[in-house]
Protein backbone atom coordinates (compact mmCIF):
# COMPACT_ATOMS: atom_id res chain seq x y z
CA UNK A 1 0.00 0.00 0.00
CA UNK A 2 1.13 3.60 -0.57
CA UNK A 3 1.94 6.12 2.02
CA UNK A 4 1.51 9.68 1.00
CA UNK A 5 2.10 12.18 3.38
CA UNK A 6 0.97 16.31 3.58
CA UNK A 7 2.42 18.48 5.87
CA UNK A 8 2.10 22.10 6.19
CA UNK A 9 3.01 24.73 8.31
CA UNK A 10 1.69 28.54 8.83
CA UNK A 11 3.70 31.02 10.61
CA UNK A 12 4.29 34.47 10.95
CA UNK A 13 6.57 36.56 13.44
CA UNK A 14 4.84 40.09 12.80
CA UNK A 15 1.44 39.63 11.48
CA UNK A 16 -0.22 39.36 15.18
CA UNK A 17 0.87 40.69 18.33
CA UNK A 18 1.94 36.93 19.43
CA UNK A 19 3.45 34.53 16.82
CA UNK A 20 1.47 32.83 14.69
CA UNK A 21 2.36 28.99 13.99
CA UNK A 22 0.30 26.40 12.91
CA UNK A 23 1.26 22.73 11.53
CA UNK A 24 -0.47 20.37 10.21
CA UNK A 25 0.20 16.62 8.62
CA UNK A 26 -2.28 14.17 7.45
CA UNK A 27 -1.48 10.92 5.25
CA UNK A 28 -3.82 10.71 2.26
CA UNK A 29 -6.52 8.26 2.09
CA UNK A 30 -9.03 6.75 -0.11
CA UNK A 31 -12.68 7.95 0.71
CA UNK A 32 -13.27 7.07 3.78
CA UNK A 33 -10.99 4.28 4.42
CA UNK A 34 -7.64 4.16 5.94
CA UNK A 35 -6.10 2.68 3.03
CA UNK A 36 -3.98 5.31 0.94
CA UNK A 37 -4.18 7.06 -2.33
CA UNK A 38 -2.05 4.91 -4.67
CA UNK A 39 -2.64 6.68 -8.35
CA UNK A 40 -0.87 9.89 -9.45
CA UNK A 41 -0.28 11.85 -12.75
CA UNK A 42 3.30 12.72 -11.26
CA UNK A 43 4.37 16.20 -11.45
CA UNK A 44 3.72 18.39 -14.98
CA UNK A 45 5.80 21.44 -15.49
CA UNK A 46 4.17 23.28 -18.37
CA UNK A 47 4.84 26.66 -19.90
CA UNK A 48 1.98 28.12 -21.01
CA UNK A 49 2.23 31.03 -23.57
CA UNK A 50 -1.39 31.85 -23.64
CA UNK A 51 -4.14 33.75 -22.05
CA UNK A 52 -7.06 31.56 -22.58
CA UNK A 53 -8.66 29.44 -20.14
CA UNK A 54 -6.86 25.49 -20.01
CA UNK A 55 -8.29 22.23 -19.17
CA UNK A 56 -5.43 21.28 -16.51
CA UNK A 57 -7.01 17.61 -16.31
CA UNK A 58 -9.24 16.55 -18.79
CA UNK A 59 -9.97 14.00 -16.51
CA UNK A 60 -13.52 13.57 -16.30
CA UNK A 61 -15.52 10.91 -18.60
CA UNK A 62 -18.92 12.03 -19.48
CA UNK A 63 -21.99 10.61 -18.29
CA UNK A 64 -20.04 7.98 -16.21
CA UNK A 65 -18.08 10.46 -13.72
CA UNK A 66 -14.98 8.52 -13.51
CA UNK A 67 -14.40 9.78 -10.46
CA UNK A 68 -17.39 10.88 -8.55
CA UNK A 69 -17.17 9.79 -4.53
CA UNK A 70 -13.48 9.08 -5.39
CA UNK A 71 -10.60 11.10 -3.45
CA UNK A 72 -8.38 13.10 -5.04
CA UNK A 73 -5.48 15.74 -4.28
CA UNK A 74 -4.41 18.68 -5.92
CA UNK A 75 -1.69 20.91 -5.98
CA UNK A 76 -0.88 23.72 -8.17
CA UNK A 77 2.02 26.34 -8.03
CA UNK A 78 2.60 29.46 -10.25
CA UNK A 79 6.18 29.44 -10.68
CA UNK A 80 6.72 32.66 -12.10
CA UNK A 81 9.37 34.98 -10.35
CA UNK A 82 7.62 38.29 -11.31
CA UNK A 83 5.24 39.16 -8.61
CA UNK A 84 2.69 40.86 -10.81
CA UNK A 85 2.11 37.35 -12.89
CA UNK A 86 -0.88 36.26 -11.70
CA UNK A 87 -3.11 33.00 -12.47
CA UNK A 88 -7.01 33.18 -12.40
CA UNK A 89 -7.64 29.33 -11.40
CA UNK A 90 -11.56 28.62 -12.60
CA UNK A 91 -13.57 25.55 -10.74
CA UNK A 92 -16.55 24.48 -12.85
CA UNK A 93 -16.64 27.25 -14.97
CA UNK A 94 -16.25 30.00 -11.90
CA UNK A 95 -13.33 31.94 -10.29
CA UNK A 96 -11.70 30.53 -6.93
CA UNK A 97 -8.97 32.92 -6.84
CA UNK A 98 -5.64 33.87 -8.22
CA UNK A 99 -2.08 32.33 -7.35
CA UNK A 100 0.36 35.05 -7.80
CA UNK A 101 4.41 34.51 -8.54
CA UNK A 102 5.37 31.86 -6.16
CA UNK A 103 1.80 30.92 -4.78
CA UNK A 104 0.63 27.50 -4.43
CA UNK A 105 -2.74 25.49 -4.05
CA UNK A 106 -3.21 22.25 -2.19
CA UNK A 107 -6.92 21.00 -2.02
CA UNK A 108 -9.41 18.04 -2.48
CA UNK A 109 -11.06 18.31 -5.50
CA UNK A 110 -14.43 16.14 -5.88
CA UNK A 111 -14.78 16.69 -9.46
CA UNK A 112 -18.44 16.45 -9.37
CA UNK A 113 -20.97 16.40 -11.96
CA UNK A 114 -22.20 19.55 -12.87
CA UNK A 115 -26.22 19.82 -13.40
CA UNK A 116 -26.17 22.79 -16.02
CA UNK A 117 -25.07 20.48 -18.92
CA UNK A 118 -22.54 22.49 -20.19
CA UNK A 119 -19.98 19.69 -19.73
CA UNK A 120 -17.70 21.85 -17.27
CA UNK A 121 -18.01 19.64 -14.29
CA UNK A 122 -15.89 19.89 -11.67
CA UNK A 123 -12.34 21.06 -14.69
CA UNK A 124 -10.17 22.39 -13.17
CA UNK A 125 -8.83 25.59 -15.58
CA UNK A 126 -5.84 27.95 -15.42
CA UNK A 127 -5.91 31.07 -17.24
CA UNK A 128 -2.30 32.86 -17.30
CA UNK A 129 -2.38 36.53 -16.94
CA UNK A 130 0.75 37.67 -19.50
CA UNK A 131 1.28 35.48 -22.85
CA UNK A 132 4.37 35.85 -22.85
CA UNK A 133 5.34 32.52 -21.18
CA UNK A 134 4.70 31.28 -17.33
CA UNK A 135 5.75 28.57 -15.80
CA UNK A 136 3.48 25.97 -13.37
CA UNK A 137 4.03 22.75 -11.70
CA UNK A 138 0.70 20.62 -10.83
CA UNK A 139 -0.08 17.29 -9.55
CA UNK A 140 -3.01 15.13 -8.48
CA UNK A 141 -2.51 12.00 -6.23
CA UNK A 142 -5.44 10.36 -6.21
CA UNK A 143 -7.57 7.04 -6.49
CA UNK A 144 -9.77 5.00 -9.35
CA UNK A 145 -8.37 6.63 -12.41
CA UNK A 146 -10.10 5.66 -15.56
CA UNK A 147 -9.20 6.38 -19.13
CA UNK A 148 -11.99 6.89 -22.09
CA UNK A 149 -11.83 4.59 -25.15
CA UNK A 150 -9.92 5.22 -27.97
CA UNK A 151 -11.94 5.99 -30.50
CA UNK B 1 3.86 45.20 6.17
CA UNK B 2 3.61 41.39 7.71
CA UNK B 3 5.65 37.98 6.52
CA UNK B 4 3.43 35.37 6.32
CA UNK B 5 4.75 31.98 5.05
CA UNK B 6 3.17 28.62 4.07
CA UNK B 7 5.66 25.55 3.75
CA UNK B 8 3.85 22.77 2.08
CA UNK B 9 5.71 19.27 2.11
CA UNK B 10 4.05 16.14 0.60
CA UNK B 11 6.31 12.96 0.20
CA UNK B 12 4.81 9.52 -1.31
CA UNK B 13 6.21 6.31 -2.78
CA UNK B 14 3.26 5.64 -5.17
CA UNK B 15 5.44 5.85 -8.11
CA UNK B 16 8.26 3.68 -8.28
CA UNK B 17 9.94 6.08 -9.79
CA UNK B 18 10.34 8.64 -6.90
CA UNK B 19 7.36 10.42 -5.37
CA UNK B 20 5.53 12.20 -6.37
CA UNK B 21 6.90 14.66 -4.08
CA UNK B 22 6.81 18.31 -3.06
CA UNK B 23 8.42 20.81 -0.74
CA UNK B 24 7.40 24.33 -1.23
CA UNK B 25 7.55 27.19 0.68
CA UNK B 26 5.29 30.76 0.08
CA UNK B 27 5.15 33.76 1.11
CA UNK B 28 1.82 35.35 1.05
CA UNK B 29 1.86 39.38 -0.56
CA UNK B 30 -0.35 41.51 -1.78
CA UNK B 31 -2.36 41.31 -5.32
CA UNK B 32 0.63 41.74 -7.21
CA UNK B 33 3.34 43.24 -4.98
CA UNK B 34 6.00 42.29 -2.97
CA UNK B 35 4.61 43.59 0.06
CA UNK B 36 3.23 41.13 2.57
CA UNK B 37 -0.75 40.54 3.60
CA UNK B 38 -1.62 42.00 6.81
CA UNK B 39 -4.98 41.32 7.65
CA UNK B 40 -6.57 38.12 9.01
CA UNK B 41 -9.66 37.02 10.36
CA UNK B 42 -7.77 35.04 13.41
CA UNK B 43 -8.28 31.13 13.50
CA UNK B 44 -11.50 30.66 13.84
CA UNK B 45 -13.32 27.55 14.80
CA UNK B 46 -16.65 26.66 13.13
CA UNK B 47 -18.89 24.26 15.23
CA UNK B 48 -21.98 22.73 13.53
CA UNK B 49 -24.52 20.67 15.14
CA UNK B 50 -26.40 19.75 12.03
CA UNK B 51 -25.89 18.89 8.84
CA UNK B 52 -27.21 21.16 6.92
CA UNK B 53 -25.59 22.55 3.95
CA UNK B 54 -24.74 26.23 5.04
CA UNK B 55 -22.18 29.34 4.15
CA UNK B 56 -18.61 28.78 5.92
CA UNK B 57 -17.10 31.88 5.08
CA UNK B 58 -18.77 34.95 3.70
CA UNK B 59 -17.14 36.52 0.79
CA UNK B 60 -18.87 40.31 1.15
CA UNK B 61 -19.84 41.76 4.38
CA UNK B 62 -20.08 38.25 6.67
CA UNK B 63 -16.97 36.66 8.92
CA UNK B 64 -14.14 39.09 7.43
CA UNK B 65 -15.86 42.01 7.54
CA UNK B 66 -13.58 44.05 6.30
CA UNK B 67 -12.11 42.59 3.38
CA UNK B 68 -11.71 44.27 0.27
CA UNK B 69 -13.45 41.89 -2.25
CA UNK B 70 -12.36 42.27 -5.34
CA UNK B 71 -12.62 40.01 -8.99
CA UNK B 72 -9.40 41.64 -10.41
CA UNK B 73 -6.95 42.62 -7.41
CA UNK B 74 -7.34 39.97 -4.58
CA UNK B 75 -4.25 37.09 -3.06
CA UNK B 76 -6.36 36.03 -0.30
CA UNK B 77 -5.56 32.81 1.06
CA UNK B 78 -7.92 30.69 2.93
CA UNK B 79 -6.65 27.44 5.19
CA UNK B 80 -9.24 24.96 6.33
CA UNK B 81 -8.74 22.03 8.43
CA UNK B 82 -11.46 19.77 9.62
CA UNK B 83 -11.26 18.52 13.09
CA UNK B 84 -12.20 15.09 13.42
CA UNK B 85 -10.68 11.92 14.33
CA UNK B 86 -12.72 9.54 12.60
CA UNK B 87 -11.35 9.35 9.30
CA UNK B 88 -14.54 8.21 8.00
CA UNK B 89 -16.37 11.50 8.29
CA UNK B 90 -16.52 14.34 6.21
CA UNK B 91 -17.51 17.68 5.57
CA UNK B 92 -18.20 18.84 1.68
CA UNK B 93 -16.38 22.28 0.25
CA UNK B 94 -17.94 24.31 -1.92
CA UNK B 95 -18.58 27.69 -3.68
CA UNK B 96 -21.60 29.68 -4.03
CA UNK B 97 -24.88 29.14 -2.46
CA UNK B 98 -25.93 27.30 0.24
CA UNK B 99 -29.41 25.41 0.22
CA UNK B 100 -29.82 25.73 4.34
CA UNK B 101 -31.27 22.67 4.84
CA UNK B 102 -30.35 18.88 4.94
CA UNK B 103 -30.20 18.78 1.10
CA UNK B 104 -26.89 20.25 -0.62
CA UNK B 105 -27.48 22.77 -2.81
CA UNK B 106 -26.88 21.01 -6.23
CA UNK B 107 -24.18 21.73 -8.77
CA UNK B 108 -24.42 24.36 -11.44
CA UNK B 109 -21.93 26.38 -12.79
CA UNK B 110 -24.27 29.17 -14.55
CA UNK B 111 -27.79 29.17 -13.11
CA UNK B 112 -27.48 29.34 -9.18
CA UNK B 113 -24.33 29.44 -9.02
CA UNK B 114 -23.36 26.52 -6.61
CA UNK B 115 -20.24 23.48 -6.99
CA UNK B 116 -18.80 21.11 -5.07
CA UNK B 117 -14.98 21.62 -4.44
CA UNK B 118 -14.13 18.58 -2.82
CA UNK B 119 -14.58 16.86 0.48
CA UNK B 120 -12.03 17.14 3.70
CA UNK B 121 -12.35 13.57 5.62
CA UNK B 122 -11.29 13.39 9.65
CA UNK B 123 -8.28 15.41 10.19
CA UNK B 124 -7.86 17.00 6.38
CA UNK B 125 -7.07 20.41 5.67
CA UNK B 126 -6.55 22.50 2.24
CA UNK B 127 -5.14 25.86 1.40
CA UNK B 128 -6.41 27.82 -1.43
CA UNK B 129 -6.29 31.29 -3.13
CA UNK B 130 -9.54 32.96 -2.63
CA UNK B 131 -11.52 35.96 -4.44
CA UNK B 132 -14.19 36.78 -2.63
CA UNK B 133 -16.26 37.95 -5.04
CA UNK B 134 -20.15 37.77 -4.73
CA UNK B 135 -21.61 35.78 -7.34
CA UNK B 136 -19.71 32.49 -5.93
CA UNK B 137 -17.48 33.69 -3.46
CA UNK B 138 -19.19 32.04 -0.17
CA UNK B 139 -17.32 29.25 0.96
CA UNK B 140 -19.92 26.62 1.53
CA UNK B 141 -20.35 23.39 3.90
CA UNK B 142 -21.75 20.69 4.76
CA UNK B 143 -20.34 18.06 7.07
CA UNK B 144 -21.59 14.16 6.54
CA UNK B 145 -21.75 13.85 10.47
CA UNK B 146 -23.34 16.57 13.17
CA UNK B 147 -24.90 16.59 16.06
CA UNK B 148 -25.05 18.74 19.51
CA UNK B 149 -23.54 15.84 21.35
CA UNK B 150 -20.98 15.03 18.51
CA UNK B 151 -20.41 18.66 16.30
CA UNK B 152 -18.62 18.50 13.45
CA UNK B 153 -15.78 21.17 14.02
CA UNK B 154 -13.61 23.18 11.17
CA UNK B 155 -10.41 25.57 11.77
CA UNK B 156 -9.88 28.02 9.37
CA UNK B 157 -7.80 31.38 8.88
CA UNK B 158 -8.08 34.03 5.86
CA UNK B 159 -5.50 36.06 5.17
CA UNK B 160 -6.33 39.14 2.91
CA UNK B 161 -5.44 42.30 1.20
Amino acid sequence: MATTTAAITLTSADLLTDALSLSATKTLHKAGSTVGLDQTTGMTKAYLTATTNVDIFPTLIEGSMAFAGKSSWVYICNESEDETEYVIITISGNVIGKLYGGDFLWMPWSQSEDGHGNNRHGDIELAPSVDTGMWFSWCCINEGTEYPTAV
Amino acid sequence: MATITAQLTVNSDISSYGGPSISKTMTMTKAATNNGLERTSGIQRKYMTSTNHIDLIQGAAGVVADMTVSATASAAKIYIKYLEADTSKYVTLGFGTSSGSGTQQANDSTTTPAFELGKLYGDDWMIIPWDGTSATGDITVKPSSATTAAPAIIEYIVFFD
